[in-house]
């Protein structure tokens, strides 16, 4: 099985959100609690000796998904040809209804809700509709310094030195999240 | 019928500088999705703002039809009237006017809006011109000190070497530049990253720990604002004191480099500007300074890129020249990996000078001669005429509107002020002293402003004329700053609403005013006239019909632009009295006024942290971009305002020792104007300096507290000599607010 993943290159990002704004343009989301990308800004040190880095949070599409066991109703499936996570939302009971099981039970809080009451789980896909016509991903073409990168995760583990781990970004050896970086030290 | 998706090639028209590629997806009439540049390489990828694009074309809020005022001025009150009515009344209003007050009485007041050259000012230039006249404003907001002072050095500005020549740099010093925020060149910050990662040396010189500095910087200086031309005059110092200096180019190529030694040194006034002098001043430890003045001499080459930001302070020109001067000292001039000075905009013949200030192709018609006010290729401003400003023929300086209307004739001033027309541009909001500004506006007797919303200016203006977007119409556009690349800009959606587009309205307008020359040119006829004028300068064209089928014309260039390269290599004559780069320049000492001294100086800026007024209002204003607007434009974006709260960076310390914490309500106030915002309690910035992004929209509640952030209700409106925005010469109190509340 082919697993998708992503590339991060903590060294280059700005934390400028173009990822974050182009993901919105391209799925159509609103301006709103569902964030398919989310930037997290890490400040570390008093002045004048500081560290700032920033990470970008879509879903790792991980390799054995908590969310995928969490759901009461299957409505999130891990895909067999690309590994790549998606949520049927015909399914899915709705935040209140079922309480975000799916969101509780992952470390990036990736599942994501609208605004709407009772709103059904919605998420990064990694661009299905992209990959599958041979595409990159909006956020990968998005990214003005190049610091992202998505493919199958073997191939990036080849074309880079990676780490499983970066600032602000724990990795969990159960689910095994399908991202690796370089991270800002 | 089956609509299909259509992709379509456009460039983003932001007064950033970038002019991004856009790939708009275009279905049944509507943008549904836009893509940028993923083409070959080099790729010229939009930025956050452009990509909200599409969320500003469809916002609920954008008008859609023109508008009549029918409460006071700023109460926001207006009610939907026909263009008929609209245009009636504008061409009767300013008739009126000028019949009892003279053609000059009718300012039009323009920023750049969008980065075009149909669709501006510029038919409102011709059509007022035809009319009788108007007065017009002369000073950048961006970079008039810098302007002013690469004059002076070099005899011409925009001179600087393509962003791509970062890559051959050995050591970067990033003074007083945020790229990563600010763009002003798409690919910028990445020539700088990818120079980084190959062993390039970058050192980031600014009150603020910013992205860039996170990001690119090995070493990060702080230093107090307004003092940069202290620092860079102690790096002179060690650089002469040891010996470190090009004397070979310094021979060569510039004059008066003995003049400002002896000043340097202590010859001239018996204070050497060593790095101790220095420390006292920036607050930048000797040590440090003498470090990388013995790097920066050392290592070659090596690109000193001045940011415009430190030159708008009171006496920005001289930290302008000085960086010049040591460009120069270190031999980096006309060398691939060195650097000028300012960047305000590249050099070349691809993007600049001859299509005036690299906003895409001359605009067509002939502006026709202006009765009351002459201009120049370059505005005529650029080495200050104390007579010509004096008579108005130059119009009025852009930071003193307020000053002028609020004063007239009685006040010196070429003439009162009665009727404002602002084709583009959020003057109320942008320029220096917001509540002066609301004043003067109050006082005029007719105003009217074209844009896509409600902006503060639209609030106080009698007619708000709808205007169409990017989209919704035809124009080609280059970058300003980056590229090689020209694109043709389609109309691709019928426009938003009842709104049309700048040339219609000033056709329309022109019809009212009687005016029967104003253009017999079609809208296509004048964009392919624009193109043929760019033509025979840049003979890679191919035919118009071709460039527009073809849409985004990459130039392939094989080396990148080396300002000055010639006259380095070859001993060519550089544009000065002297032919040489002019540390001491002869006609700065023409203008003998000492707040302009011919050799670069340190003089204390007013309203810095040394003024006696720093007692009542401790802190240093900056007014730094935001990483979600585009100047004023996209405040109003709901994509955008997601990501950053408008808050006030305060130092940690600063804060603590007043109660502040993070999102806290903190009331922020001078003598000038009060705001309540939340603060953003901040290790990433100098204590005894807070920063407000600037742009964000006035908003002030019944007791004129604003309650947007809008930076300019507490900036100053006073010029720099050379007439400059003086954005970094504010002070401020800070406390919390009696409100209390903390916001999220």
């Amino acid at each position: 099985m082919t697993q998708y993943g992503f590339y991060i290159d903590q060294t280059r990002c700005i934390g400028c959100f173009t990822c974050a704004v182009a993901c919105k343009d391209w799925h159509d989301i609103d301006a709103g609690p569902a964030k398919w990308i989310r930037i997290k800004e890490i400040e570390k040190g008093t002045f004048p000796d500081l560290y700032l880095a920033f990470l970008p949070i879509p879903c790792f599409h991980c390799v054995d998904p908590a969310c995928v066991k969490a759901c009461p109703t299957n409505a999130i499936i891990k895909r067999e040809s690309d590994g790549i996570v998606i949520v049927n939302q015909d399914l899915c009971l709705g935040k209140s209804e079922c309480g975000s099981k799916c969101l509780k039970v992952c470390p990036w809080d990736s599942p994501q809700f609208g605004s709407l009451e009772n709103a059904k789980m919605e998420k990064c896909n990694l661009c299905i509709d992209r990959i599958e016509n041979g595409k990159q991903t909006i956020c990968v073409e998005a990214c003005p310094v190049y610091a992202l990168d998505v493919a199958p995760i073997e191939e990036l583990i080849k074309k880079y030195e990676t780490f499983n781990e970066a600032e602000g970004f724990k990795s969990s050896e159960k689910i095994q999240p399908s991202v690796v970086f370089k991270p800002k030290i | 019928m089956i609509n299909e998706e259509k992709i379509i090639y456009t460039a983003c028209s932001n007064d950033c500088g970038g002019g991004c590629i856009f790939k708009a997806h275009v279905k049944d009439g509507k943008i549904i999705r836009i893509e940028t540049d993923n083409d070959n390489e080099p790729q010229y990828r939009a930025c956050v703002r452009g990509r909200a694009w599409r969320q500003r074309i469809y916002a609920p809020d954008r008008l859609k039809h023109p508008l009549k005022r029918v409460g006071e001025r700023g109460s926001g009150k207006f009610e939907n009237i026909s263009w008929d009515e609209a245009l009636d009344t504008v061409a009767n209003e300013l008739l009126k006017v000028r019949e009892k007050y003279g053609p000059a009485s009718t300012i039009v007041l323009h920023a750049i809006g969008d980065d075009n050259n149909i669709h501006t000012h510029a038919p409102f230039w011709r059509l007022f011109n035809l009319a009788g006249g108007f007065t017009g404003t002369w000073a950048f907001f961006s970079f008039e000190q810098a302007m002013f002072s690469e004059i002076a050095t070099f005899g011409m500005p925009m001179v600087r070497n393509s962003s791509s020549a970062l890559l051959d740099s050995k050591m970067i010093i990033l003074w007083g530049c945020n790229p990563a925020v600010t763009r002003h060149e798409t690919k910028a910050t990445w020539y700088m990253k990818q120079a980084k990662e190959a062993g390039t040396k970058i050192v980031c010189i600014d009150p603020k720990y910013t992205r860039s500095a996170a990001i690119l910087a090995d070493k990060w200086i702080p230093i107090k604002p307004t003092t940069d031309t202290a620092m860079l005059l102690a790096m002179a110092y060690v650089m002469i004191d040891e010996d470190l200096y090009d004397h070979e180019f310094i021979e060569k190529y510039t004059y008066g480099f003995d003049k400002f030694s002896d000043y340097v040194m202590g010859e001239e006034e018996g204070v050497p500007k060593n790095p101790e002098w220095a420390e006292k001043i920036t607050s930048v430890k000797a040590s440090d300074i003498e470090e990388l003045a013995r790097e920066y001499a050392s290592t070659k080459p090596a690109a000193l890129i001045s940011g415009i930001s430190p030159s708008r302070s009171a006496y920005g020109e001289q930290y302008t020249r000085a960086t010049i001067t040591l460009s120069a000292m270190t031999g980096n001039i006309g060398r691939k990996g060195g650097e000028v000075s300012s960047r305000t905009y590249p050099g070349g013949k691809y993007q600049n000078a001859p299509f005036l200030f690299g906003l895409g192709a001359p605009f067509p018609l002939p502006e026709e001669k202006n009765p009351v006010m002459e201009r120049g290729p370059f505005q005529s401003h650029l080495i200050p005429d104390a007579k010509r400003i004096a008579k108005g023929t130059v119009g009025i300086n852009t930071h003193q509107v307020a000053d002028a209307i609020l004063k007239g004739k009685a006040g010196g001033y070429p003439a009162d002020y009665k009727a404002i027309f602002i084709p583009c541009g959020n003057y109320v909001n942008q320029d220096c002293n917001t509540n002066k500004t609301v004043k003067a506006f109050k006082s005029v007797d007719f105003i009217v402003t074209l844009d896509h919303f409600l902006t503060p200016s639209a609030q106080y203006s009698d007619i708000v004329l709808p205007v169409a977007s990017l989209f919704e119409r035809n124009e080609i556009m280059s970058t300003v700053n980056g590229g090689p690349y020209w694109a043709f800009a389609p109309k691709m959606i019928e426009p938003v609403g009842e709104s049309k587009t700048h040339l219609e309205i000033a056709e329309l307008l022109a019809k009212k005013m009687g005016i029967t020359n104003f253009n017999d040119k079609t809208e296509d006829e004048l964009n392919e006239a624009s193109y043929n004028t760019i033509r025979p300068v840049l003979r890679e064209f191919p035919d118009y019909e071709i460039f527009k089928q073809q849409g985004i014309l990459k130039i392939d260039v094989e080396e990148p632009y080396i300002a000055f390269k010639e006259q380095i290599e070859k001993n060519l004559p550089f544009f000065t009295p002297s032919k040489k780069i002019e540390i001491y320049s002869q006609r700065i000492a023409e203008l003998n006024n000492p707040e302009i001294p011919p050799i670069p100086k340190y003089i204390e800026a007013w309203e810095s942290l040394s003024d006696p007024k720093a007692k009542q209002y401790p802190f240093q204003l900056l007014t730094s971009h935001s990483i979600r607007r585009s100047h004023s434009q996209f405040d109003n974006i709901p994509w955008l305002r997601e990501l950053v709260k408008q808050e006030i960076f305060i130092n940690a310390s600063d804060a603590e020792s007043r109660g502040i914490k993070t999102g806290d309500m903190v009331r922020v106030f001078n003598d000038r104007g009060e705001m309540i915002i939340p603060a953003r309690v901040s290790e990433r910035i100098m204590s005894g300096v807070v920063d407000l992004p600037q742009g964000a929209w006035f908003n002030p509640d019944k007791d004129g507290i604003d309650r947007g952030g809008c930076a300019n209700v507490l900036t100053l409106d006073r010029t720099s000599p050379a007439g400059g925005l003086v954005t970094n010469c504010s002070l401020v109190q800070i406390e919390k607010s009696q409100e209390g509340g903390t916001t999220k």
